[in-house]
């Protein structure tokens, strides 16, 4: 068991600081009234590779920012090697100190070379042959044997993030390595090259920190560990005899339960076939797909509303289901609200009543709808969720994120009522009161006959909203019902599925009994 | 009202103000521009403009450009044409015309909408195909000889209301309609604003790109048609340059390339502005060339400024908002003092 009190590392001698590679020093981070990142200190021998870990809105990504420079801290200092960075100093001056960053999506000019891309925004020096050896020899030293003519676009993820790091060696030494989910979307050969890669950085002095969803990999590389919640250090000690359900228990705390609705007797609604077995949910159910980052769960959401690849075999409501494009999906009341919510759903150049009306205006028919019907309809959506802000006629843009999102659910969920309701994500990017006003108007709709699936990898969102949940790697399954959907057990149960140390599941009979007691 | 809802009434028609102010600047000049009958011929002269503008309005909301418009307008009148020499039909040869029309602007949709090419090297491919053809046809020629009974047309009255001023009367209404209170409209901005997101909320995409072609094709050969029957005569060359010219009308409009926005109040004032701006020239007796050149320069002037209004309008919304709030907190702040126990 690991304790709740921030402890400093162990190895690292008191009064010491000549050896510390990287210092947080109290540092703060306030986005107006809000505080990502409280008081959080962290002290980074050369070699060691911190894994930073916690649910979303914890404080990570403003951690890594602040390192970068990419976010100035309110309050605290920031040192490499005993130099301390003035607060406000560009990303450039980080650069300058040897801090390389590492994205998830690499920033690269995509319709440049390799080349071209490890050279842009330097000073070039010496000719052109004595340039690209260079580039060669760095390129080999990440480990990436890539064509320097090659344009960045023809390259795989895995490669372009080695370009990423390439241009960081490129700076010169590496003395702050910051990776930021960099596995999430690669194979498991990738992967284990990346990790040899950090090791070998790590083993010539760098200092790494390691921003994960993804468990295993935490585990696999990392020699320390720090959890943040709330923006503060809640755990921060040697990764050594940690176990996954040690940091499993450790991520737990999220939103208690809701209310759950007895749908037991309710008849399937949805059946589609997963792998070997099959995903079910019945009338009024809330069914988790829980699974790894840009995992298959996302997908399968996609295929359902049509947008993905072609399915067989779906049932909906006993009849067969074979969608080929949105229209097939809303024309049987499916209803799909995609993860990246600004990217695919927001019209951002509409007002904010029609960004919710704007799917329903041809069941209003052609007309004055403007007046009447579409009026009450908007401020009806709008009390379901709670959105705060200015009147409807106003353009999107003026609402806060949080209520952005809100009106973007609404859309899908309120004006016309879905049978089957297609969730990604659906409480990304948000604060806990909208959380809570999210979670409240999903459960009403349950309530009333929506059946729900619900696409997340974020264990602590389905906990808080699903009756019962599948937990996803590649084509494996696991169930979870009733009270077992928790943080802790989600987490446990992908960890053993991506190790491959699960039964069969069409094997476990569908038992009522293991349905939770309701009140 | 408050000041920052003036202050955005006033931004979004700040064309209206330029257009007033130029009016009466004109007017100064020379009172005979002020007149009842000059306003009477402007609008008909710009009435084939505006019925090419307001479907270019919607292309260009969509997100897409037709560069082909006035090629189009061109080629559908010599059809038109020798429809109508051949026929002395004015049913049928205004239905070649417009059948020619709708076939181009359905070459246009199906290239953008379904093979998804770009529009711009699309329709101003075909802005030179139509031209193209159009001279190819005539053999250069001027047409002439034309049907009494279409060239009346171009002189008919409706009332006291010339015909070509009810046309664009008309195009205009249903353009307001369409764009405010149809779902097909709200589409069309929405193709413009997100695509993507069009595209998951059931918008048929491609095919409401195709029918915006279609539609702006179908005018576009009305326009020619209707220039052919003003000047009682076709002419290979009737549509040219129109297509900047209704690009101009739709920017001046505060239409952004972007798509997305637009209202067609703002085409309407960028049309009576090009109207006015070009009429007044005249007036005051400046020459051709000049005039295109003070346009020309309109147009930059009017994108440079839209910046500055654009920015107005966002911090006006802004400090409105902020207001919003404060109210809605100094409302909850009140509410708690009057409630009892806590």
């Amino acid at each position: 068991m690991i304790g709740a009190a921030p402890a400093m590392d162990p190895a690292l001698p008191a009064g010491a600081p000549a050896l510390e590679r990287v210092h947080f020093q109290d540092m703060t981070v306030d986005f107006g009234a809000t505080r990502a990142v409280d008081n959080f200190s962290l002290a980074m021998l050369p070699g060691e590779i911190v894994g930073l870990l916690g649910h979303n809105g914890a404080g990570k990504s403003t951690v890594l920012n602040v390192a970068t420079g990419a976010v100035a801290p309110t309050g605290g200092s920031f040192a490499v090697d005993g130099v301390e960075v003035p607060r406000g100093s560009s990303p450039r001056a980080f650069a300058e100190l040897g801090v390389t960053v590492v994205h998830q999506e690499p920033a690269l000019a995509k319709n440049l070379s390799v080349f071209d891309n490890l050279e842009l925004g330097r000073s070039r020096k010496g000719g052109r042959d004595a340039r690209r050896h260079t580039a060669r020899a760095v390129l080999s030293k990440v480990g990436a044997g890539i064509d320097l003519d090659r344009p960045v676009s023809t390259l795989s993820l895995g490669q372009r993030q080695l370009v990423d790091l390439a241009r960081g060696v490129m700076e010169g030494e590496i003395k702050v390595l910051l990776l930021d989910e960099p596995t999430a979307a690669l194979g498991a050969q990738e992967t284990a090259a990346l990790h040899g890669l950090i090791r070998e950085f790590a083993a010539a002095g760098t200092a790494v920190i390691y921003v994960s969803h993804r468990l295993p990999d935490i585990l696999d590389v990392c020699t320390r560990i720090v959890v943040m919640s709330g923006g503060r250090q809640i755990i921060d000690r040697p990764a050594a005899g940690i176990t996954a359900r040690d940091l499993a228990q450790a991520l737990a705390p999220g939103i208690s339960k809701p209310e759950l609705t007895d749908t037991s007797k309710d008849k399937t609604a949805i059946e589609l076939p997963f792998g070997s077995s099959r995903i079910q949910a019945r009338t009024g159910e809330v069914v988790g797909l829980f699974g790894m980052a840009s995992g298959e769960q996302f997908s399968l959401l996609e295929d359902l509303y049509g947008v993905g690849r072609p399915m067989t075999g779906v049932l909906l409501d006993g009849e067969a289901y074979q969608p080929a494009k949105p229209l097939d999906a809303l024309r049987r009341g499916i209803h799909y609200v995609p993860a990246d919510r600004e990217r695919d759903g927001l019209l951002p150049t509409v007002s904010a009543k029609m960004n919710v009306l704007l799917p329903w205006l041809s069941h209003m028919g052609a007309g004055w709808w403007v007046g009447g019907a579409g009026k009450g309809m908007y401020s009806g959506s709008r009390n379901e969720l709670n959105v705060h802000g200015p009147t409807g006629e106003e353009p999107i843009a003026e609402f806060s994120g949080g209520n952005r999102q809100k009106h973007l659910l609404a859309r899908w969920m309120f004006p016309k009522r879905p049978r089957l309701l297609l969730l990604a994500q659906p409480t990304q990017g948000v604060d806990f009161g909208a959380k809570v006003d999210i979670v409240r108007a999903l459960r009403r709709l349950a309530a009333e006959g929506t059946t729900a699936l619900v696409a997340s990898a974020e264990s602590d969102e389905i906990a808080s909203m699903c009756d019962r949940s599948y937990v996803i790697y590649k084509d494996r399954l696991r169930e979870l019902r009733g009270q077992k959907v928790s943080d802790e057990n989600l987490l446990e149960s992908l960890l053993s599925l991506a190790a491959g140390n699960e039964p069969d599941p069409t094997t476990v009979p569908f038992k009522d009994s293991d349905r939770k007691q309701l009140p | 009202m408050s000041i920052e809802k003036i202050k955005i009434v006033l931004a979004r028609n700040g064309v209206f103000g330029a257009l007033i102010l130029m009016a009466l600047i004109f007017g100064a000049i020379n009172p005979r521009f002020l007149s009842f009958n000059n306003g009477s011929t402007i609008l008909q002269q710009i009435a084939e403009l505006g019925i090419i503008s307001l479907p270019v309005a919607f292309v260009v909301m969509m997100g897409c450009a037709d560069l082909s418009v006035g090629a189009i307008a061109s080629c559908s009148a010599v059809i038109a044409g020798y429809a109508l020499l051949g026929s002395h039909n004015v049913i049928i040869g205004m239905l070649a015309g417009l059948a020619f029309g709708v076939l181009a602007g359905a070459i246009n949709g199906f290239l953008v909408a379904y093979l998804r090419l770009n529009t711009f090297v699309v329709t101003l491919g075909f802005l030179n195909v139509w031209n193209g053809l159009a001279f190819l046809l005539s053999g250069g020629k001027t047409l002439t000889g034309l049907p009494a009974g279409f060239t009346r047309l171009g002189t008919f009255f409706i009332g006291f209301v010339p015909l070509q001023i009810a046309v664009l009367i008309v195009a205009v209404a249903a353009a307001w309609y369409i764009l405010n209170h149809t779902a097909k409209g709200k589409q069309i901005l929405a193709v413009g604003g997100n695509n993507r997101a069009a595209h998951l909320m059931g918008v048929r995409v491609e095919a409401t790109k195709f029918r915006v072609f279609v539609v702006t094709g179908a005018l576009s050969a009305l326009a020619g048609m209707m220039l052919s029957a003003k000047l009682a005569a076709v002419s290979p060359s009737v549509g040219n340059g129109m297509e900047l010219t209704a690009l101009i009308v739709v920017l001046l409009g505060g239409i952004a390339f972007e798509g997305g926005t637009g209202r067609i109040s703002g085409v309407v004032a960028g049309l009576l502005f090009v109207g006015v701006l070009r009429n007044g020239l005249v007036i005051l007796g400046v020459s051709a060339y000049l005039q295109t050149i003070l346009v020309g320069l309109t147009l930059v002037v009017a994108v440079a400024l839209d910046k500055s209004i654009q920015r107005i309008i966002r911090s006006a919304w802004q400090s409105r908002a902020r207001k919003l709030v404060q109210q809605d907190s100094a409302g909850a702040r009140s509410l708690e003092l009057v409630s009892p126990g806590k």
